[in-house]
């Protein structure tokens, strides 16, 4: 990415004064819920400010340069989400142990992600776009690990940009459905889906073993702590999974599949081959 | 390093201005009330950024800042009960509205590549949640079976 200077950011104070309004707007607004059949659709400020301020852009308030300048703000507030994030597992550090391995293993279901998600994703064109949205959920930490490693206007930084979105959006609404769905339509034991209920944010994690306790009200307790725990275990353990396995399986498996089709590509031309 | 310190302590107050305004107006958390926290987020973020530079390994500043917070919020950790009771002055959602306020003005300027993903990113998306549900269950099922917990 190309750097700007952090000086000529810090005395962008017209980029900065909008974003406070924004913030202060938002904020006042509050946050609105839509239920759709078992789920809901959560309505955050944080959306609107995303829209209007993408809006801005389009309005001569915000110039190309102010834009450019907004970047920095990202990378180093998401540095400090990370710390919030931080000092909330700490406290909790002996509920997360005593929820044992079983939860931890679990974790790995974050790769069923990176099979599914991303020969789907190079199907449908995607290129180094494809990374950023399928090494992980693509919840905030996630964000966090692309937007730093790679920049925010890199081609991996709109690709985890645009499932973060997506999941800001629906993901409380989508897991909803599918939960309770699944949790009745399949084998697995409710009490699976409800550890499976906790991979993403807290509001997904509400959302989808609401829906658990709705299909099995008997069990209410058990899918609350195990939803609970696999939540917070995410939450803590989440980031250092998408650094030390998630990531670099998922730029592996990428370049694996570049490297197929262009020999397919060379050896061919067309389209028969 | 130094000149790097002072503009990143900068570019994060001005960021913790906008968060204590977002916690002011969402939260009704008066921002000098959350002033101690901000400043104890502020500080854990300067020395993740500062170890990214200073030590040999390939892990992003994200990941020393996720550590210190955790190891400064232990229990057992001296002080800590400040840690958390001022940093829990300040709401996760205070911290994200600013961060979506500054990347929607900065996806403007990405629109065009924004828009290409389009319809397709939709779909991926979709399998990307998909995919890690149904994986966390699957794995879930198996572990809790040879458990005898289910």
């Amino acid at each position: 990415m190309e750097k700007v200077e952090l000086k000529t950011v810090i005395k962008d104070w017209r980029l900065h004064a909008i974003a406070f309004i924004l913030v202060a707007i938002t904020e006042a607004i509050g946050q609105f819920s839509i239920a759709v059949g078992p789920g809901v659709i959560l309505l955050l400020p944080m959306l609107y400010a995303f829209f209007l301020g993408l809006g801005l852009y389009f309005t001569p308030l915000i110039s190309e340069k102010n834009a450019k300048n907004a970047e920095p703000l990202i990378i180093l507030g998401v540095t400090l989400l990370i710390a919030k994030i931080g000092v909330t597992i700490g406290p909790q550090i002996e509920a997360i142990i005593a929820a044992g391995p079983a939860l931890l293993l679990q974790e790995l279901g974050n790769l069923g992600t990176i099979f599914l998600a991303l020969p789907l994703a190079v199907l449908l064109g995607f290129r180094r776009e494809s990374i950023g949205m399928t090494h992980s959920i693509a919840r905030e930490p996630n964000v966090g690990l692309i937007v730093n490693k790679f920049g925010f206007s890199s081609p991996e930084g709109r690709g985890v940009m645009a499932v973060y979105i997506f999941g800001t959006v629906f993901g409380a609404v989508f897991l909803g459905l599918i939960s309770g769905l699944l949790a009745t339509a399949t084998p697995l034991h409710p009490l699976s889906f409800a550890m499976a209920s906790g991979v993403g944010s807290g509001s997904m994690m509400a959302a989808a073993s609401g829906s658990l306790i709705g299909a099995y009200p008997e069990l209410e307790e058990q899918i609350v702590a195990f939803a609970g725990a696999s939540n917070l275990l995410s939450l803590s353990t989440g980031l250092y999974f998408s650094i030390f396995i998630g990531l670099p399986l998922t730029e592996k498996l990428y370049s694996i599949m570049m490297r197929r089709s262009e020999r397919k590509a060379a050896k061919g031309g067309g389209p028969n081959a | 390093m130094l000149k790097s310190v002072i503009e990143w302590t900068w570019v994060l107050a001005i960021f913790g201005i906008a968060a204590l305004i977002g916690n002011w107006f969402g939260m009704d958390v008066l921002p000098w009330e959350a002033i101690p926290g901000m400043l104890i987020l502020i500080a854990v973020s300067l020395v993740g950024l500062m170890l990214e530079k200073a030590l040999p390994f390939s892990m992003p500043a994200v990941g020393y800042i996720g550590i210190l917070a955790i190891i400064i919020s232990l229990p057992w950790f001296p002080g800590s009960d400040y840690v958390v009771a001022w940093t829990s002055q300040i709401g996760i959602l205070a911290l994200a509205t600013p961060i979506l306020a500054y990347a929607g003005i900065s996806v403007g300027s990405n629109w065009a590549d924004f828009r290409k993903l389009g319809f397709r990113s939709f779909l991926v998306a979709i399998a990307v949640f998909l995919g890690t549900f149904i994986g966390s269950a699957l794995i879930a099922e198996v572990i809790l079976r040879w458990q005898g917990i289910i």
